[in-house]
């Protein structure tokens, strides 16, 4: 019944990506109930795609239908999370350029950034166990370990380093130039770290059993107590690395 | 029913590989087992002198690989005690004599005739330690209370588990009194670091010394530390793994302990 119901009538809505948002098309001349049935029908396989996006509603060259619009934009908002839901016009879009930043500048003050993570994407290569001498982990992204790093492994991530556990290898974060980079480890005795170009030897304990979070200042390591500094203390947003 | 191969194996040299793989050998067949001991150092060859076997090798386990002589030619027999052998190395050949096919297709012969082939590994992870390991159903790592070998052990350890190998971990040369003075890396210290299965802790035995001179295997030894370490070693590998693991504990030396030692006051 489903199939027949899409290939027999010319469908009401239509749905396209467009930049980092969703054009949707429609004719707002079907009946309103219709209309809302297909946009459900069209949003619901990409729930996880939609939270925070903005969508511009096309429904041509015509007048009225505030309610219809009204309408779409609360279902969108509210069963789909979307950003923002704009209506498009043929005035703005003659503009050119113009309007792809009238939609953007729009868009980006709806967005709410205490969701930014839904849709912000981050990779981490997450590892669980015991990395031994004579072992080499090396990803683009960031690493984070479950265990230990014994004395003779060697860890290099693209981003940063996080050592759930004790940390007696040799770790280089932030290859190959990325000093903004970071390396943490609940028990910090590495016999080399390197951020980015920056490479520290003889790492001092200073901070036995505790937590450490090493960054780079002014072209040197500094190694930080983790629970002191809580150096992620200041940014309001859960935010993405 | 088919044997088992133990690869005896560590990394770092000198940590006691090939007393082990005697000790143990020596500890199993006193148990009543079949057991072979294969010095699969090629070049360096010492488990006969331990074994005080080495005026009787004609053949030797590079003669077997490369079909040469028969298996049994190669097995030397214990004369003290039952059910022992030894296939020596070859003392003038390199390791590079050895295929892990040919050293397999031994295996195989090995363990249908013997339940226990003890394979005393060279030091080093090169091909001597691969045409070991090949064969292993079992290992076992020795290791001394030092940062080096700890850290030879674990890479050994990295490498057995990526060849399908669970190893046991065998603390060896440990000596009470400097772990109790905090001069020696404790038997827990080894352990937090290796995090693998312990199968036993020898202490350090000036018998050792005594033993591989004359050939008398150490677990013949009655008052050797060691050599008791090992025969309890060998217990729990042959079907009796509850026998309780000893922590090797500082001997009083004073005068009064020694008479209370001797009133059998203390132990």
């Amino acid at each position: 019944m489903e199939k027949s119901l899409v290939t027999n009538e010319i469908s009401a809505v239509k749905l396209r990506g467009v930049g980092d948002g969703f054009k949707l098309t429609l004719d707002p001349t079907m009946p309103e109930e219709v209309i809302l049935k297909e946009i459900t029908a069209l949003f619901e396989p990409l729930k996880h795609l939609s939270v925070n996006t903005k969508v511009v509603l096309d429904i041509g060259n015509v007048q009225g239908y505030d309610n219809l619009i009204r309408d779409i934009k609360f279902l969108l908002k509210s069963r789909f999370d979307v950003g923002g839901v704009i209506q498009h016009s043929e005035k703005i879009s003659g503009v050119g350029k113009d309007s792809g930043s009238t939609i953007n500048h729009r868009s980006n003050s709806n967005k709410d950034n205490s969701r930014g993570w839904v849709t912000d994407r981050s990779d981490a290569l997450i590892l669980t166990g015991r990395v031994r001498s004579g072992q080499k982990i090396e990803t683009q992204s960031h690493l984070i370990i479950a265990g230990n790093v014994n004395p003779g492994a060697e860890l290099t991530a693209g981003g940063n380093i996080i050592v759930l556990g004790a940390l007696l290898g040799q770790v280089y974060a932030g290859y190959p130039d990325d000093e903004y980079a970071f390396v943490m480890a609940l028990d910090f005795r590495p016999t080399q770290v390197q951020i980015g170009g920056v490479v520290s030897i003889e790492i001092n304990s200073e901070f036995v059993g505790k937590p450490v979070f090493a960054t780079v200042k002014d072209n040197k390591i500094i190694t930080e107590d983790y629970i002191k500094t809580q150096p992620f203390g200041k940014i309001q947003w859960p935010t993405v690395m | 029913m088919e044997g088992k191969i133990i690869v005896v194996t560590s990394g770092k040299g000198g940590v006691g590989k090939t007393t082990a793989t005697a000790s143990i050998g020596a500890a199993l067949a006193l148990e009543g087992n079949r057991v072979a001991v294969i010095d699969m150092d090629i070049g360096l060859r010492n488990l006969d002198v331990v074994l005080g076997l080495e005026n009787r090798i004609v053949f030797n386990i590079v003669d077997v690989v490369n079909k040469r002589c028969n298996l049994s030619q190669a097995l030397i027999r214990d004369r003290r005690i039952e059910n022992l052998f030894l296939v020596p190395a070859s003392q003038s050949d390199n390791k590079d004599v050895l295929t892990p096919l040919g050293v397999q297709r031994v295996a195989k012969q090995l363990k249908s005739e013997f339940d226990y082939v003890i394979m005393d590994s060279p030091a080093g992870i090169e091909k001597g330690f691969e045409n070991s390991v090949v064969a292993a159903d079992e290992a076992i790592v020795i290791c001394t209370p030092d940062v080096s070998s700890i850290r030879d052990a674990d890479r050994v350890i990295g490498l057995l588990y990526a060849r399908s190998i669970t190893p046991r971990l065998v603390v060896n040369r440990i000596i009470p009194e400097m772990v109790a003075r905090g001069d020696m890396l404790s038997h827990e210290d080894v352990m937090d670091v290796l995090s693998i299965d312990l199968l036993g802790l020898v202490p350090m035995d000036d018998q050792v010394v005594v033993s591989t001179n004359t050939g008398m295997p150490l677990v013949m030894q009655n008052q050797s530390l060691a050599g008791q370490a090992f025969r309890r070693i060998a217990k729990r590998i042959n079907g009796e793994p509850e026998i309780p693991i000893q922590v090797p504990t500082a001997m009083k030396t004073g005068f009064w302990s020694k008479i209370t030692q001797k009133l059998g006051l203390t132990k």
